[in-house]
């Protein structure tokens, strides 16, 4: 595990480095420096994940640092989305003209704060103590509100005023949580809430269940689960889209992890039945909120959060069910969600150099007046659908299954209705973008047009890879592995 | 854990919900942080609680320096009028920080006192972001939620680590600085740090 250790020391050390490079070398040489620095760092995640999948059912679980098959799915995917969001930030900062920082210094900014958000949001799902990882949870929401006011403008603004202070908000009551937690374990106080720890939770029943809601609440606010989702769909929307694809496909995630291994950890204190219905309700209400929004006529990246906040909603339910098969489901959701959920975000650049009423309008008949454009929102919209063959729906169709093996029936009963109905607002999306009636657009070149399509025929293939890797994962090594846990 | 410290930061707390000006609230803020640090030098045994009470006195200092030059550099023509009048204000803090006191069990080893006095500055702090429009009261609502969790963190068994009060400390003091800017944005866009003008997204 020493490899893993150094590997996994490594992937939050070398971006931090690239900022700190990109803050003092000169202006015309940061972005080289900060693809560099992610492409280096994505490398080391695809490295860390491989050594530590090796032997996925010998997780090390330290005082700080946590080496599970968690970290190993989660961390390749935030090296591979920030790498690409670094990639494709040139093209955002080419096309925005307003920022709230003087336009000497608004690159240099830019990629510094997108760089150390990027490491934070790294050591989240490596943190090895509750503690560790709510601190880390807290230091991206500095960071990402930065980001996501970083137009300037009006509606960026409230939009990462919202999201600095509801998720701050929720976090100081997951802190409160913690603070139970931490009374009830023997002896180290705050340092003793490492998830090994947490294990030997000595406190009453009734505390440990008043804790865990606590814990699950706040993290909530940050997960974006409804009913404390307000500020999703706005921050999603009016970030620059390199940053709302971290924010979906890196930053939910990420949290979701945390409050997954809480749910490990305090599980048993909780009571099993309890622990899983909290998580199943939080599931059931975020589907429930998304989907009529998904029925709707929204811009493309309201749409796509959204869509966010039924796939957390998705992802709350399969952790909830807990059955091996729903677990195997979740894992390749985060995978297949990230992948689907980036290149849709990405697209939006270009989308609103092509079609600017897009900004606030649904996209029509970009099909037809840009293919490119149009294949690569097709492919996002249809995989986040759960159109087949797309990942999405393999994983969807395992956690139900999951739910109904487990027990479950009126959830997973529940889920499937919402599920389809959901499918059947982003179908008609789907259709509407691409083979609606085109609006008038302006003749400039999409920029960063050529890099979306490029992504786009990349995501396809994993997209496609992961669905095959899918049929095979009930039943494997890694599964038994996430039922185990780092504790 | 001695009544009269957790009645001084329940009282500051409860001030914050209820005053009008900006600047008093800061001022109450700060106090109620200094409390927390004679608190937390009354309990240091070892050079690492003292450095963790240093670590809340530098925090304490360091947000009154930087609230009080935001009051300065976004002068309001007149306070921000908040959504409920001050004594509905109070009355729903103090319903809401009873109701969590009945919610929240407390375990054995805890202290009464401090149980109690946490829980009231979460809920003073909760109903200061719910209640006030101004958005330098949304910051103060955090800090004071902040407190009440650094009143935790040092009346726990086991007391708290170094690391993780400097880790709080900093955490919070990057997230007062965001405030801050975006504060300032929001004065210079709408000409009021008003939260009731960020009303533009709404599906």
């Amino acid at each position: 595990m020493t490899s893993a250790l150094f590997l996994a020391e490594s992937v939050v050390a070398v971006p931090v480095l690239a900022a700190a490079g990109t803050a003092v070398i000169p202006a015309r040489m940061v972005q080289r420096i900060a693809v560099l620095g992610m492409a280096l760092t994505a490398g080391l995640a695809l490295a860390f994940s491989a050594v530590v999948l090796r032997v996925p059912n010998q997780p090390a679980a330290g005082s700080w640092i946590a080496l599970d098959a968690l970290g190993a799915i989660l961390v390749p995917v935030i090296g591979v989305v920030g790498l690409a969001s670094v990639m494709l930030s040139a093209s955002y900062l080419r096309t925005s003209t307003t920022s709230v920082v003087g336009p000497q210094r608004r690159e240099r900014i830019y990629y510094v704060v997108l760089l150390v958000f990027i490491a934070t949001l790294l050591a989240v799902p490596i943190a090895g103590n509750l503690a560790m990882a709510w601190l880390l949870i807290e230091a991206t929401t500095a960071t990402s509100a930065l980001l996501v006011g970083f137009s300037g403008r009006p509606r960026a603004l409230e939009a990462g005023w919202k999201y600095l202070i509801l998720t701050s908000l929720g976090l100081g009551v997951a802190l409160l949580g913690l603070g139970l937690l931490a009374g009830g374990l023997p002896g180290d106080g705050w340092a003793g809430l490492s998830w090994h720890h947490l294990g030997h939770y000595a406190g009453g029943h009734n505390e440990a269940l008043v804790a865990y809601v606590l814990v699950l609440v706040g993290l909530a606010a940050k997960v974006g689960w409804a009913p404390v989702h307000n500020w999703l769909p706005d921050a999603h929307s009016e970030a620059p889209p390199p940053v709302s694809a971290l924010l979906s496909a890196a930053l939910l995630p990420a949290v979701l992890v945390v409050a997954w291994r809480v749910e490990r950890a305090i599980g048993p204190a909780v009571g099993p039945r309890s622990a899983h219905r909290i998580l199943i309700v939080f599931g059931l209400a975020s589907l429930a909120v998304a989907v009529p929004f998904l029925w709707q006529s929204l811009a493309w990246k309201r749409l796509l959060a959204y869509s966010s906040l039924e796939h957390m909603g998705v992802l709350a339910l399969g952790i909830g069910f807990g059955s091996p098969l729903a677990l195997a489901g979740v894992a390749v959701h985060i995978v297949g969600h990230a992948l689907a959920k980036s290149l849709g975000f990405y697209a939006s650049t270009p989308l609103l150099v092509h079609d600017p009423r897009c900004a606030g309008h649904a996209p029509s008949g970009i099909g037809r007046s840009a293919p490119g454009l149009g294949t690569a929102m097709g492919v996002s919209l249809g995989a986040l659908a759960g159109l087949p063959p797309s990942p999405l729906f393999v994983s969807e169709v395992m956690i139900l299954a999951g739910g109904y093996g487990s027990g479950h029936a009126w959830a997973a009963t529940a889920a499937a209705a919402l599920l389809a109905l959901g499918f059947l607002g982003l179908a008609h999306a789907l259709l509407e973008m691409l083979a609606g009636k085109s609006r008038r657009r302006t003749t400039a070149h999409p920029v960063g047009l050529g890099a979306v399509v490029a992504l786009s025929v990349g995501a396809s293939g994993l997209l496609l890879g992961l669905t095959a890797v899918a049929f095979s994962l009930p039943g494997s090594a890694l599964v038994s592995a996430l039922v185990r846990g780092a504790s | 854990m001695n009544g009269p410290a957790v009645w001084a930061l329940v009282v500051l707390g409860l001030g914050v919900v209820v005053v009008r000006r900006r600047s008093t609230a800061v001022g109450l803020v700060t106090a109620q942080a200094l409390v927390l640090v004679g608190v937390a030098l009354s309990r240091a045994r070892t050079g690492n609680d003292v450095l963790a009470a240093a670590a809340l006195a530098v925090r304490a200092v360091a947000f009154a320096g930087l609230l009080m030059f935001l009051v300065s550099r976004t002068r309001e023509l007149r306070p921000v009028r908040a959504k409920v009048a001050a004594p509905v204000r109070a009355g729903l803090a103090l319903g809401f920080a009873l109701a969590l006191t009945w919610l929240v069990p407390i375990s054995p080893a805890a202290d009464h006192y401090a149980h109690q006095g946490v829980l009231a500055l979460v809920a003073f702090g909760v109903s200061t972001v719910a209640t006030r429009r101004a958005t330098l009261f949304h910051v103060l609502g955090i800090v004071l939620v902040e407190n009440g969790l650094a009143l935790a963190a040092l009346t726990l068994h086991g007391g708290s680590s170094l690391e993780i009060e400097l880790g709080v400390t900093l955490d919070l003091t990057l997230l007062t600085l965001v405030a801050s800017v975006f504060h300032q944005r929001i004065f210079a866009e709408f000409g009021a740090g008003d939260a009731g003008a960020l009303r533009s997204l709404r599906d």
